[in-house]
């Protein structure tokens, strides 16, 4: 066989292969795209997704690499770095019930960046029935302070390198007290 | 004549409505499989839920898979509303799913028991295993955490009782001896929190910080401070080696933590 024979049928092999990885891809891409897009209310973002403009205490805050934030939870754990109960110690010790009736959950989403800086907040509130609910702005300013005040984090560890991650505070509340501080 | 051709488009339609609907739920079931082909709660995967739904909303899976991501992410009223749903088309799957949900990720304790007894209601003489443990096991943490003594020893008791009759007592979860031992200490009742204690211990080996921690305070309250102090020293190295109670994305009930058992060895010190 000849050098120019077999540069010929490599070249239609590599060629076909090509081809193949192009249609996978444009098939992909539809499925992606179309087939498997809700025709109402399809989403453009990642559940946890957190949306810097409209966040608190975004300005100055940066992250490491906006496109890979992982989560508090993988692999390692991104945690406060006096602990669970350094944390429960520093919310329950500033924290004052100014005579609040509300119940329910805070919940306080927020990034701890690859240097274990936090920002990025976006606060959720919900009834005791996990229902949307405005709780007393003085309850919820008051606590986002205090969370805010919580600064140095042991940032998320993936693959060799210290990474992003959200991390959730929830706080469970009845008639004003804090009554669980998870997760 | 008319009457037979009344009949006939009725079929027709009924036929193209039975198809279309076949149809619809083959390509939910591709939408859900595609779903699962990406990291829960990216934007890839929530859609391909959201068009399961759309397809299908009669599926309870892609109802409850949309709503996982939430319930991890601290994002509730999400969660609840997809998960509910799930729940109202197979409540037998679910209701005990739901139930651990609501104890572990919101500690909304009386909803999860109430989730559990509706499942036995719907399952009546027969003990579910919602996420790998008896109802009766998830109630007795349940009742824990309620500070209700005598019922998670209850719930404790029946579900020990059971595993050990019908499969020994190597195979009950050890951490139903740590709770039920913690229910008996918080009530005051050190002898029976030490047999559930050593129990734990035995089927662990002696390496387990939690059963090590509780066994000091149960004999630094007998005034045995240098017995006590030998078995803190082992729950600090049992706890530095991994070997402690602890759950995945949430802490655990009754957690503990290094610093609980340094300050324990503290107080032990001082009182030698």
């Amino acid at each position: 066989m000849n050098k120019k024979k077999i540069l010929k049928i490599t070249s239609w092999v590599f060629g076909v292969l090509i081809l193949v990885v192009l249609c996978f891809y444009a098939y992909y891409n539809y499925l992606l795209k179309h087939q498997h897009l809700p025709s109402e209310g399809a989403v453009n973002h990642p559940a946890d997704y957190i949306n810097p403009e409209k966040a608190l205490l975004n300005e100055g805050f940066e992250v490491c690499n906006e496109q890979f934030i992982c989560q508090y939870y993988n692999p390692e754990r991104a945690t406060y770095s006096e602990g669970k109960n350094g944390l429960r110690n520093f919310v329950l010790s500033n924290y004052k019930n100014n005579s609040y009736t509300d119940s329910g959950y805070l919940n306080i989403r927020f990034v701890i960046n690859c240097k274990g800086e936090a920002g990025r907040y976006i606060i959720h509130e919900n009834n005791l029935d996990l229902e949307p609910q405005v709780f007393n702005k003085d309850l919820v300013s008051q606590l986002f302070k205090i969370t805010s005040k919580l600064k140095k984090w042991n940032p998320n560890y993936v693959r060799d390198e210290y990474r992003d991650s959200y991390i959730y505070i929830s706080y469970r509340i009845e008639n004003g007290n804090i009554t669980e501080i998870l997760p | 004549m008319e009457t037979l051709q009344k009949y006939c488009l009725s079929l027709l339609v009924t036929l193209l409505l039975f198809s279309c609907n076949k149809d619809n739920k083959e390509a939910s079931l591709r939408s859900l499989k595609f779903s699962q082909l990406h990291y829960q709660g990216t934007k890839a995967n929530l859609n391909a839920l959201a068009k399961a739904i759309e397809l299908d909303a009669t599926n309870e899976d892609p109802w409850r898979e949309y709503s996982i991501p939430f319930l991890k992410r601290g994002i509730p009223h999400i969660w609840k509303k997809h998960m509910d749903k799930a729940i109202e088309r197979n409540a037998k799957e679910w209701q005990g799913y739901r139930g651990y949900n609501y104890l572990w990720f919101y500690r909304d304790y009386k909803k999860a028991i109430a989730d559990f007894n509706a499942l036995d209601t719907i399952t009546p003489n027969f003990i579910d295993a919602p996420q790998g443990h008896s109802v009766d096991y998830w109630r007795g943490i349940a009742y824990l955490g309620l500070n209700d003594y005598k019922n998670s020893i209850y719930y404790f008791d029946k579900y020990i009782d059971k595993e050990t009759k019908e499969t020994g007592e190597d195979w009950v979860e050890m951490t139903g001896f740590l709770f039920r031992g913690i229910a008996h200490y918080e009530n005051k009742n050190d002898s029976l929190a030490l047999l559930s204690i050593n129990k734990l211990l035995k089927y662990t080996n002696n390496t387990y910080a939690d059963g090590n921690y509780y066994k000091a305070l149960i004999l630094e309250k007998r005034n045995n401070n240098d017995e006590a102090l030998k078995f803190i020293d082992i729950a600090i190295t049992n706890y530095k080696d991994g070997y402690y109670n602890n759950r995945p994305y949430v802490e655990t009930l009754r957690q503990i933590y290094m610093e609980d058992l340094l300050l324990l060895k503290e107080r032990l010190t001082k009182k030698k």
